[in-house]
């Protein structure tokens, strides 16, 4: 049994989304490195951050974007699909830090709704997105 | 002083082509979905993936971006083996300003996604800071076997002086 999909009559503007929350470890990072061909020590030797004087490892910042993807598929259903999705980097986060999508419908335009994200640690904004995810059509 | 050389603009517009070695892969596909933390089904079950309607089990809609799987070479001394422009500047730091991303269809295990960078763009800017700064506008467009655009990666980099920094 798969779960059901969104329709567009079924989403308002200003619904927010489901809180998404995800801690990357040390662990995380080489796996999500190791999962994305991307071994650049950045993200797991952490002498080598201290050289770069970066107080720990980095969390690649292309893996907000799979955060912001997945709060919206996780919302939507398997059957959406997402058309655009535009990030921008705020500010750098660090292994053991939690990250946190918060996400809300802005607009509705035809079978596409469009919507605002934010992934936060703690207080501080580390990136921003705008969304587009293209719905089935009314069965 | 300008950053934005003669030297450096004779750059924009050069291409760099990376050819397909393999499909995508199942491994490739559990593997990310795995290292994420996402249990999505459509990425790992077959009998889900179908009766949602897709052929198979798909690939995280982002995958295709984030991958270096296109690559084959041996890695830079800080270990990375993506696409670098490797551009004349020197004493800057650079930081990614941001991506966006646009989809043309659901990306399957079978794909053979060859990647083509084109460097589009190189502005220098004035900075908060004080001084300037260069942004470097690069595009990857990922195709399929058949020639078939399936994703555009539009990324913006920053090189900042080291000064400034």
């Amino acid at each position: 049994m798969i779960k059901p999909t969104k329709s567009v009559a079924m989403v308002q503007p200003g619904e927010p989304l489901p809180m998404l929350e995800r801690t990357f470890t040390t662990v995380d990072l080489m796996a999500y490195g190791a999962a994305t061909w991307d071994w650049h020590r950045v993200h797991y030797d952490v002498d080598f951050a201290w050289a770069m004087k970066l107080p720990n490892v980095i969390i690649d910042g292309q893996a907000f974007g799979a955060l912001f993807a997945r709060a919206v598929l996780d919302w939507a259903g398997p059957q959406a699909f997402i058309e655009r999705l535009s990030f921008k980097m705020k500010s750098m986060a660090f292994a053991g830090q939690t990250l946190r999508v918060e996400s809300e419908v802005t607009q509705i335009r035809d079978r596409t709704v469009v919507l605002a994200q934010r992934l936060t640690s703690g207080s501080r904004l580390v990136s921003e997105a705008g969304t587009e995810v293209r719905l089935p059509a009314p069965a | 002083m300008t950053l934005l050389t003669d030297e450096l603009k004779a750059w924009i517009g050069r291409e760099v082509h990376y050819p397909a070695h393999e499909e995508l892969g199942r491994a490739s596909i559990r593997y990310f979905a795995l290292a994420m933390g996402d249990e999505n089904p459509l990425y790992l079950d077959e009998g889900y993936a179908r009766e949602a309607g897709y052929p198979s089990v798909i690939a995280p809609p982002t995958l295709v971006c984030e991958t270096c799987q296109y690559a084959h070479r041996r890695p830079e001394a800080n270990g990375y083996i993506g696409h670098e422009w490797h551009l004349p500047i020197t004493d800057c730091r650079m930081i990614r300003t941001g991506n966006d991303y646009e989809f043309m269809r659901t990306v399957l295990p079978e794909d053979r996604i060859s990647v083509t960078w084109t460097l589009g763009d190189i502005v220098e800017r004035g900075s908060s800071r004080g001084g300037t700064q260069l942004f470097v506008s690069s595009v990857a467009r990922y195709k399929d076997a058949a020639g078939e655009v399936v994703a555009i990666n539009r990324e913006t980099v920053v090189y900042q002086p080291l000064e400034m920094a």
